[in-house]
């Protein structure tokens, strides 16, 4: 995780500078951007959903809204999960509805 | 105006099978007083709760998928809220976010008919055509077991 960050933060704090100083710089900076190599590969997170195809997702599914709340029982985020915003925001309702029904914890213990 | 809604009531565990009949009953009655109707009960049976609502560590769920006006659930949220068998009770209009979702399978089924004609195959998917079932290994590890976690 480290290392994929390293990458793009460096490059756009340089592209922040240039900003700050000549208009065209912004332009050099995306160039920087794509011809650095990151130093490790990381698989691209898909949102499940739309991998999968899963159109509705219902609150009586606890079994599939089990594997987007870990350990603690929080929602995990979207940086985690790689859930896509539309998903994520109705992932959230039906975990909400489910734990109202106690079929998922609010916390564990 | 008719809408579609789903109702989700949980029955404390000391009911017997009668009162949770008759609680059915009940339910019933309010909804053909106010002209609407019972598409569908469903009847999940005793499950664990996942966290203790007022000492209960059981109850039996009650799924029942209701036609009807927003009055009429208002009236059986009303009435829900009395019983002291339920202990917890949910109410979700579904019609909309049906239909969603059914317009959006038909769009997805004919987007890929129209790429298939035209990529001068029969419309329809052959059995043993297309991709095999994905790998796990596709998922995000870190979150692979979590479902036996507590």
């Amino acid at each position: 995780m480290n290392g994929r960050r390293s990458g793009p933060s460096s490059s756009s704090s340089s592209s922040g500078g240039g900003r700050g100083g000549r208009a065209g710089a912004g332009g050099q900076g995306d160039k920087g951007k794509d011809g650095q190599r990151r130093p490790m590969f990381r698989r691209r997170k898909v949102c499940r959903f739309c991998a999968e195809k899963i159109d509705d997702i219902n609150y009586k599914d606890s079994k599939l809204l089990m594997s987007f709340v870990p350990e603690r029982a929080k929602i995990s985020p979207r940086r985690i999960s790689g859930t896509c915003a539309l998903h994520q925001r109705k992932l959230r309702t039906a975990i909400m509805r489910a734990r109202q029904l106690a079929l998922i914890p609010y916390t564990s213990e | 105006m008719n809408r579609k809604y789903e109702l989700v009531y949980i029955v404390s565990p000391d009911a017997t099978d009668d009162q949770v009949t008759e609680l059915h009953t009940q339910v019933e009655g309010i909804v053909q007083r106010l002209s609407g109707q019972i598409e569908k009960t469903d009847n999940w049976g005793r499950r664990k709760l996942a966290y203790e609502i007022g000492h209960h560590k059981e109850g039996t769920y009650v799924l029942h998928v209701i036609n009807g006006s927003g009055e009429l659930m208002k009236e059986i949220d009303r009435r829900l809220k009395v019983f002291d068998l339920v202990i917890r009770h949910l109410v979700v209009r579904v019609d909309e976010d049906e239909r969603i979702v059914e317009r959006r399978k038909t769009i997805r089924t004919e987007e890929s008919r129209r790429r298939r004609v035209a990529r001068g195959l029969p419309p329809d998917r052959q059995p043993g055509e297309g991709q095999k079932e994905l790998d796990d290994d596709d998922q995000d590890d870190r979150f692979g077991g979590v479902e036996d976690v507590r």
